[in-house]
C-alpha cells in the first residue's frame, strides 16, 4: 500500500476532435473512497474524460494522474473502466469472459464475480450475444466490479435500462462492492442516485462549471444537487 | 512472456473455426482435384485404347506428372483462397475489435501488459496461420503424389520426387528450397505485415488523416527498403556484387522493421483511439 | 427499515435523526445491538461512506458505542437517551409553535385542537 495522494487528478486537460474543442481545460479530482459523479447533457465530453483517464484516447494538453502517477501498464490492475457497451466478445459465454479476466488480471476476484452473478440472477452459461440490454449491462458491470481495484469508472450505468435493472444496479452503490473505492460515474440524469453520491462535477461545453461535495452543499446551503444544477445551468 | 503467449493463444483461437474451414476446403479440393485429374488422364488413355484400338505402347499421350496437377485450379485455387483470406485477415484482425457494436478494443488496451504485445500477438497469429497452411501443403503434396501413382498406370505418367516437386516455380514460391531463402521470404513477409499493421494503427489513431499517414508510411518504408537496389541500378550502374547487395538489403530490411515496430509502439501507447 | 430521504438535508444528518426517532420511540432499546455500517447502507440504500459518517457522528454524540471489533450498540446512558427525547420534543414543539404563530392562531385554541386530533389518532 502506497501512501500519499490517493486520488485521480485531472489537470487542465484539453482535447480536440478536428477543429471542435471537446475538452477545454478540464480540472477536477476524484478521491479514493468517494463516489464522484460527472454530470452534463450528452456530448459535453463525459465519456471522453473517462477514456482519457484510461489512456484510451489521447489528450492535446494537460495531465492526468492516478495516485500521483501517470497511467502505466500496471495501473490497469488498480483502475478499471466500465463503458456503456460490453467489452467482451459477443460469442463468449459469461464463464469464458470470466476465464479471460482471470487469465490476464491478478486483481480479478472470481469469488466476487460469482457472488455478483447470483445477485443479478444470471447463468454462467449464458451467451453474451443472447442477453437483454439490461443483462448485458449487468455482465459489463460484473467485469469491472469483480476486480480488486482502487478505482472504478462507470459510463452511464443507468441509461437505456429497464427499471428493475436500474434498481439492482443502484443497490450496488450501497454495498461493500463500492466501499473504500474511488468511483467516477457519468450520468445525464441524477434522480436515481442523488443521495448516493459524495461529489458532483458539473460539465458543459468542455469546461467544469462547478465541483462540489453533496453533503457539504446540503449542510451549508440547504441545497439539493438538482437545486445547484438549476442555478448553474440557468445562469 | 506468459501473458504474451496467452494473448497469442487467444488471438489464434478467435479465427480458428474459419481457419479449420479453410483447411477443410484445401484438403477436399486438392484431393478431389488430384483424383479427377488422374481419372481424366486415364480415361483419355482408355478411350484411345478402346476406340482407336491402339496398344499401350502406341499411344502418343503426353505422360502426366505432378507438374500438370500443380498448374491446375484444383491445386492453385485453395492456395489462392488461403492467401486471400489471410490477406484480408491482416486487416480484419484489427478492425474486428472496433467495428459494429464491438468494443473489444477497450478490453485489449486495458490489459495490464505493454500494448505493443497486442500488436506482436496479432502479428504472431498471422505468421502462425501462414506457416500452418504451408505445413498443410507440405503434408498434402506427398499424399497427392501417391494418389496420382495409384490411379495412373506407370506408362502414362512421369514420377516426380518431392525434391523435384518443390522446384516447380509456383510451389517454390510457397516452399523455398534453401533455408536461407525460406528465412528471407518469411522475414520479408513478417516485415510487410508489420508495416501494414503500423499503417492500420496510423488510421486507428488519426482516422481519416491517418489513412494518408499510413499510405505515406508504407511508401517511405518501401523506398528505404529498396534504396540499395535503386541506387545500384540507376545511380551506380550495377557497381555492387550480388552478395554485397544482399547484405545491404538485409540491413535496410532490419532498419525498416525496427522503425515500423518503434512507430507502432509509439502509436499504440500514446495515440490510438478506441 | 425504510427511510424516505429528502434531497436538501445532509443524508448523514437524516440518518442520525432516524436513529434518534427510533430511540425516542423505544424501537431501539438501551444497549441494543444495531446493524453494521455495511448492513445499514444496504438497508437504507445509502452510500457506505455516508453510513460510516453517520455512525462516527453518533459515536461522538454518545448515542452509540463501539468496543473493539464488537457490533455497535445503543448507549445505556440514561442521560443521553433523555436528551434525545427532549431534543425531538422541543423540535416538534418549535415547528408547531412556528406554524401556529405564522397564521395568528391563539395558543389555547391550537392546543385544544391539537389535543383532540392527537386522541383521535390513537
Amino acid at each position: 500500500m502506497e501512501w500519499g495522494i490517493l486520488m485521480i487528478e485531472i489537470k487542465d486537460v484539453t482535447k480536440k476532435f478536428g477543429k471542435k474543442k471537446v475538452l477545454n481545460g478540464v480540472s477536477f479530482t476524484a478521491e479514493k473512497g468517494k463516489i464522484t459523479c460527472l454530470i452534463g447533457i450528452n456530448g459535453v465530453g463525459k465519456t471522453t474524460i473517462m477514456k482519457a483517464i484510461m489512456a484510451l484516447s489521447p489528450i492535446a494538453s494537460g495531465e492526468i494522474l492516478i495516485d500521483g502517477k501517470k497511467i502505466h501498464k500496471e495501473s490497469y490492475e488498480k483502475i478499471t473502466f466500465i463503458p456503456d457497451t460490453i467489452t467482451m466478445l459477443p460469442q463468449m459465454q459469461i464463464r469464458d469472459a470470466f476465464v479471460f479476466m482471470a487469465d490476464f488480471y491478478d486483481s480479478w476476484n472470481q469469488a466476487r464475480a460469482s457472488e455478483l452473478l447470483r445477485f443479478f440472477k444470471l447463468q454462467e452459461t449464458d451467451r453474451i450475444s443472447d442477453l437483454s440490454k439490461g443483462n448485458t449491462a449487468k455482465v459489463n458491470l460484473i467485469l469491472g466490479l469483480a476486480m480488486d481495484v482502487d478505482y472504478v469508472l462507470m459510463d452511464e450505468p443507468f441509461s437505456g435500462i429497464d427499471i428493475f435493472s436500474r434498481e439492482q444496479i443502484a443497490d450496488v452503490f450501497t454495498s461493500h462492492l463500492i466501499e473504500d473505492r474511488g468511483v467516477i460515474i457519468t450520468t445525464h440524469e441524477i434522480n436515481d442516485i442523488e443521495h448516493l453520491i459524495d461529489k458532483v462535477v458539473l460539465l458543459d461545453n468542455g469546461v467544469v462549471l462547478k465541483e462540489f461535495d453533496t453533503e457539504e452543499i446540503r449542510e451549508k446551503e440547504g441545497k439539493s444537487v438538482v437545486d445547484v444544477m438549476r442555478e448553474v445551468y440557468e445562469a | 512472456m506468459k501473458q504474451y503467449l496467452k494473448l497469442v493463444n487467444f488471438e489464434f483461437n478467435r479465427f480458428f473455426k474459419l481457419y479449420l474451414v479453410l483447411i477443410g476446403i484445401t484438403i477436399l479440393t486438392q484431393i478431389i482435384g488430384v483424383i479427377t485429374t488422374a481419372r481424366m488422364h486415364v480415361n483419355r488413355a482408355n478411350e484411345w485404347i478402346n476406340e482407336e484400338h491402339m496398344t499401350k505402347g502406341d499411344i502418343q499421350l503426353a505422360p502426366i506428372s505432378f507438374y500438370d496437377f500443380s498448374q491446375s485450379a484444383w491445386f492453385m485455387g485453395p492456395i489462392a483462397l488461403g492467401a486471400a483470406t489471410l490477406l484480408i485477415y491482416v486487416f480484419f484482425i484489427w478492425y474486428r475489435d472496433w467495428l459494429g457494436k464491438n468494443t473489444f478494443s477497450y478490453r485489449l488496451f486495458m490489459l495490464p501488459i505493454a500494448r505493443i504485445q497486442v500488436y506482436l500477438a496479432k502479428a504472431a497469429t498471422i505468421l502462425l496461420y501462414v506457416l500452418g497452411l504451408i505445413a498443410l501443403q507440405l503434408l498434402l503434396m506427398p499424399v497427392e503424389n501417391k494418389i496420382l501413382k495409384w490411379i495412373v498406370p506407370s506408362e502414362f505418367r512421369t514420377d516426380l520426387s518431392i525434391n523435384e516437386i518443390t522446384r516447380i516455380p509456383n510451389v517454390a514460391l510457397l516452399i523455398p528450397n534453401t533455408l536461407g531463402e525460406f528465412v528471407l521470404y518469411y522475414a520479408a513477409g513478417v516485415g510487410v505485415v508489420s508495416i501494414v499493421f503500423t499503417a492500420i494503427l496510423f488510421e486507428r489513431s488519426y482516422r481519416v488523416k491517418g489513412i494518408m499517414y499510413g499510405i505515406l508510411f508504407c511508401a517511405a518504408s518501401q523506398l528505404v527498403f529498396f534504396a540499395p537496389l535503386l541506387v545500384n541500378t540507376f545511380v551506380l550502374k550495377n557497381y555492387f556484387y550480388p552478395t554485397e547487395l544482399f547484405f545491404m538489403e538485409l540491413a535496410t530490411g532490419l532498419v525498416v522493421a525496427a522503425c515500423s515496430i518503434w512507430t507502432a509502439n509509439f502509436l499504440i501507447k500514446n495515440k490510438v483511439r478506441v | 427499515m425504510k427511510v424516505k430521504f429528502n434531497n436538501r438535508d445532509p443524508v448523514y444528518v437524516q440518518v442520525i435523526r432516524h436513529f434518534k426517532e427510533q430511540i425516542a420511540s423505544g424501537y431501539f432499546e438501551p444497549g441494543q445491538e444495531i446493524p453494521s455500517r455495511r448492513e445499514l447502507a444496504n438497508q437504507l440504500k445509502i452510500n457506505p461512506n455516508t453510513a460510516q459518517r453517520a455512525y462516527k457522528e453518533m459515536e461522538e454524540q454518545g448515542l452509540i458505542l463501539t468496543e473493539g471489533n464488537l457490533p455497535s450498540r445503543i448507549s445505556k446512558d440514561e442521560q443521553v437517551l433523555e436528551m434525545v427525547r427532549e431534543e425531538l420534543i422541543l423540535e416538534a414543539v418549535d415547528t408547531f409553535v412556528h406554524s401556529i404563530r405564522s397564521i395568528n392562531i391563539p395558543i389555547h385554541e391550537a392546543l385544544h385542537l391539537a389535543k383532540d386530533k392527537y386522541e383521535e389518532g390513537n
